[in-house]
């Protein structure tokens, strides 16, 4: 098994701000302060978001779980895992192009949209000042972004969500050691 | 690991994290945390609510809170865990990695020997000397017939 955070107090506080930094400034990427060890084929920039975010209070649904995964959350955050992604407060893509449609995941209700997922999807890179021009709350006028290894039906799946709003779902991309949020109010314009 | 074996687990673990923190550390002396030792929890205190019943029965009550201090260290394959009562983190290090090393068939005689045997000697020392004091206390009621 391996450690987590060296200071779980101070580094998930760390991260936290960041998060929230990344929430508030959508599309704009972010590095992690704080990156804890994590077992494969989880990277230790989504495994710092699920130790920061995650507690015994969160139901966490793993695409790819296996038994060191598992064992390493329960043991380090104490979070209880779901094998169905419609239970889920938070999940942890690895695979994008083989993950579930976006709509399998809980959407909020109403009365409260803040009963949704949050995705954190791992991906093989994040490039700014390229790529895809986004729009919406905490961004002035456009943010250009470029997310690899998504599927295109992926974006379609999340433009049919979107017209659902206050619904939806959140999102993190994490590769290497950056970060970027797009949250559910966050555009993607056509080009 | 049948039932048996995690008795004596059990045993070992509360042994460990009820000897004197100093006694602990003079028996450990020559079992020093081995360089391969990764600190999967580093020893982090923090409170338990104790809750129970009077007399043991009726229903369940928050008797206070408990200051505890936890630690887990993988050595080689095995982890060791230990929860101590207080703050002493030092305890708490100590007695994970003996835990762990206790569990290591090739260590545990060794170990049995040097530590848990004297431990569970001083321990019982403890006892003794307590319910001796709270026997040289005991006051003996003698009722005292009243009228006629």
């Amino acid at each position: 098994m391996l450690a987590a955070f060296a200071d779980p107090v101070f580094d998930s506080q760390r991260n936290f701000r960041e998060l929230l930094q990344a929430m508030a400034r959508p599309a704009v990427p972010r590095e992690l302060p704080n990156l804890p060890p994590a077992p494969v084929p989880i990277i230790p920039a989504a495994m710092a978001i699920l130790m920061t975010l995650c507690d015994a209070t969160t139901a966490v649904w793993l695409q790819q779980p296996n038994d060191e995964t598992t064992c390493h959350l329960r043991f380090h955050a104490g979070t209880r895992l779901v094998d169905d992604p419609r239970d889920a407060d938070f999940a942890l893509i690895t695979d994008p192009e083989s993950m579930p449609p976006l709509d399998t995941f809980a959407q909020g209700e109403m009365r409260y949209p803040d009963r949704s997922a949050s995705l954190i999807v791992q991906v093989p890179d994040l490039r700014a000042h390229a790529g895809a021009y986004f729009a919406g709350p905490g961004i002035r006028q456009t943010a250009q972004l470029a997310i690899d290894g998504l599927p295109q039906r992926f974006w379609q799946q999340r433009a049919a969500i979107a017209t659902r709003l206050p619904l939806g779902i959140d999102l993190f991309f994490v590769a290497a050691q950056r970060m970027v949020a797009l949250p559910r109010t966050t555009r993607l314009l056509e080009s | 690991m049948d039932t048996s074996s995690h008795m004596a687990r059990a045993q070992w673990m509360s042994l460990l994290a009820q000897a004197e923190a100093a006694e602990l550390a003079a028996a450990m002396d020559a079992f020093a945390p081995p360089a391969d030792a990764t600190w999967l929890r580093p020893a982090q205190t923090g409170l338990y609510m104790l809750r129970g019943r009077i007399g043991g029965t009726g229903p369940q009550f928050n008797v206070g809170e408990v200051t505890v201090t936890r630690c887990s260290v993988q050595i080689g394959e095995r982890i060791g865990h230990a929860w101590v009562r207080g703050g002493n983190a030092r305890h708490a290090e100590l007695a994970a990695c003996a835990d762990a090393l206790l569990q290591d068939a090739d260590q545990h005689p060794k170990l049995h020997e040097q530590v848990l045997e004297p431990l569970r000697h001083s321990q019982q020392a403890r006892r003794e000397a307590a319910s001796r004091k709270a026997a040289a206390s005991k006051v003996e009621f003698f009722t005292v017939v009243r009228g006629e």
